[in-house]
């Protein structure tokens, strides 16, 4: 097992890996830049450095700075978080050359799943369903013209390098197709600096839904089930439960097989998601793999009783999945609220002085943060500030429990994204299980009331 | 070890590897990352090795705010995280000592960081009043360094 671990994050997930370094008896060093110089992660590692000024990209992103920190802080192991240099191939890389264990996939494995083109043909070639669409990139017009008959209408057109919803276009008819072409192709060279595009079948009301995967360095792939991430805005997740309130247990099973075998083909170790678009008929098709823990990871672990970091840390060090993790059993159901430091209704971010701080608790509330009363929230980093994690027996307990832990959850001094949350789990489409990625886009009087 | 100015010393034999590591005790309270000595044996619990280290932040909070108490005092920070050497070469002579005086662009040490010597230079000509560091000490970003007070201009 690894004797210390430098944790290049900030944040509550910088906390969520700390403690997972405690129960397992590891020595933690922070690393931080000027604006987190009194943020928990600091005062509760072992040992911290500063590493840069405010900015990521001096700082966090910083990768020699980060580097040279592990050097002189003589640790084994470096635990990237989410963001930041999470799914840097070239990081995970400078780590092994630095004889230093990245806590996350191989290289290859990052760098196949961040090329969303070829990690399409590599899920499709293991038998995992994919939408209907270009092979891979569509190099000219007369290409994009033969793959929009064969797949038909509506299409999307979509930035091989992208995400985030630039470079991408939706087609309705055959007039649109070549304008849209140019256009994305125009959009993703000034985005991604690549104007690959690839099309594929449009999914109208599609679902968000994903598969935790855990791979081990033998060999080993297992899934823990899937979350629904449905309730998003702009491609921003708010919202993920599990288990989804539409997925059978046989879908369940088949696709979360297919997914294992895909990924113990490639060789994929540590924890990662596989995300799907599921279409109003119930198919399930493979958009992209997150080559990282994400953010919610606790809903799984909630209903699953596995520690996802603790696990990754320890296949980082060599251990079997089977030693790790065992058989498991899902259990009830569990919602988590991602609270971010924003006006609930523009959405702007409301960095500034928490004055007031209260968390709430009870039976089945798990709360995830960085934030205290006096903490700074800096305008640099993401919005994020907590993440509250609601379990019951089934569905409709936990919507219960996560409306009075929205309730007793008290912040003063920034907006918060509180009052949308409680706006949502009120709402009768949701609790009904009603609901697709549009969401919150489509209800204005949801999203800003 | 402190006879040679060692930083590190390891031992390798039959599978049992011993390191020793000497703390940069500092005076004024810069970073300490490393509880000293250290003894890592492979195998051994990881909890034996949870010694109690310097709170790095607050410490590092007085450190910067210390130079300061001096009115026109320039303190030259660490623009990167590494090691400290005082001198081109081991046990070489110090590119600047307290007392000397030294031009804008005048090298005052190196930094290694990932295997590369970064040369530090002074940003303004003056007299060298303090050396907040010492020879081999890991440093941060943002930590003093060096303490000079600048040339009256004419």
């Amino acid at each position: 097992m690894f004797r210390k671990i430098l944790i290049a994050n900030r944040g509550e997930i910088a906390l969520r890996i700390l403690t997972a370094c405690k129960e397992l008896g590891i020595r933690t060093v922070a690393v931080y830049s000027e604006a987190d110089r009194n943020a928990l992660h600091v005062r509760f590692a072992d040992e911290a450095i500063c590493i840069g000024p405010p900015r990521s990209s001096e700082s966090y992103l910083n990768i020699p700075q980060v580097i040279s920190a592990a050097e002189i802080a003589n640790v084994d192991a470096i635990h990237p978080g989410y963001g930041f240099l999470s799914e840097n191939a070239n990081f995970a890389e400078v780590c092994e050359a630095s004889h230093i264990t990245f806590i996350g996939p191989s290289p290859e494995s990052i760098r196949l799943m961040g090329e969303k083109d070829k990690a399409r043909v590599e899920m499709a070639a293991a038998g995992v369903p994919i939408i209907p669409g270009s092979p891979g990139v569509v190099p000219d017009e007369d290409a994009a013209k033969k793959i929009a008959e064969e797949i038909g209408y509506p299409l999307i057109i979509k930035a091989a390098e992208g995400g985030g919803g630039r470079g991408m276009r939706v087609v309705r008819e055959k007039g649109e197709l070549i304008p849209a072409f140019q256009t994305a192709r125009n959009e993703a060279e000034q985005a991604f600096g690549s104007a690959n595009v690839y099309i594929e079948k449009l999914i109208e009301r599609p679902r968000h839904i994903e598969f935790q995967v855990l791979g081990d360095k033998h060999g080993s792939v297992i899934h823990l089930g899937e979350r629904e991430c449905s309730i998003q805005r702009r491609h921003q997740k708010v919202l993920e439960e599990s288990p989804s309130p539409v997925l059978d247990a046989r879908t369940r099973k088949r696709v979360g097989d297919q997914v294992v075998k895909a990924l113990a083909k490639i060789g994929y170790s540590s924890a990662g998601t596989v995300e799907f678009l599921r279409e109003e008929s119930g198919k399930l098709y493979f958009i992209e793999m997150n080559a990282r823990i994400q953010v919610e990871h606790p809903v799984t672990e909630m209903v699953t009783g596995v520690d996802l970091v603790k696990s990754q840390i320890r296949v980082a060090a060599g251990e079997m999945l089977a030693d790790v993790v065992g058989s498991v059993e899902f259990r009830g159901h569990a919602i988590e609220c991602r609270i971010n430091a924003e006006d609930p209704e523009t959405f702007t971010p409301s960095a500034g002085r928490i004055t007031a701080f209260r968390v709430p608790g009870g039976p089945g509330i798990r709360v995830d943060t960085a934030a205290y009363s006096d903490a700074v929230i800096p305008p640099y980093y993401d919005s994020l500030i907590a993440k509250i994690i609601a379990h019951g027996h089934d569905r409709a307990e936990a919507i219960a429990r996560m409306q009075g832990a929205l309730g007793g959850f008290v912040v003063e001094g920034v907006k918060t994204t509180i009052p949308l949350h409680k706006r949502i789990l009120a709402d009768p489409d949701f609790i009904a299980g009603n609901f697709d990625t549009h969401f919150l886009d489509r209800s204005p009087a949801l999203a800003a009331k | 070890m402190d006879k040679h100015g060692l930083e590190e010393f390891e031992y390798e034999r039959d599978g049992l590897r011993i390191r020793l590591k000497k703390a940069s005790a500092h005076s004024q309270g810069a970073v300490r990352v490393f509880p000293a000595p250290e003894i890592v044996v492979p195998g051994a619990s990881p909890a034996s090795h949870a010694s109690a280290s310097a709170h790095a932040p607050s410490a590092a909070r007085e450190a910067s705010s210390d130079p300061g108490r001096s009115e026109d005092l320039h303190v030259v920070k660490s623009p990167i995280v590494g090691t400290y050497y005082a001198s081109a070469t081991p046990g070489g002579e110090p590119f600047v000592a307290v007392g000397a005086h030294v031009e804008s662009g005048q090298v005052l040490c190196i930094i290694e960081a990932m295997k590369l010597m970064n040369e530090i230079e002074a940003d303004v000509a003056g007299e060298v009043v303090r050396i907040f560091v010492e020879n081999g000490q890991p440093v941060e970003y943002g930590e003093p360094l060096f303490g000079i007070h600048p040339h009256r201009k004419k």
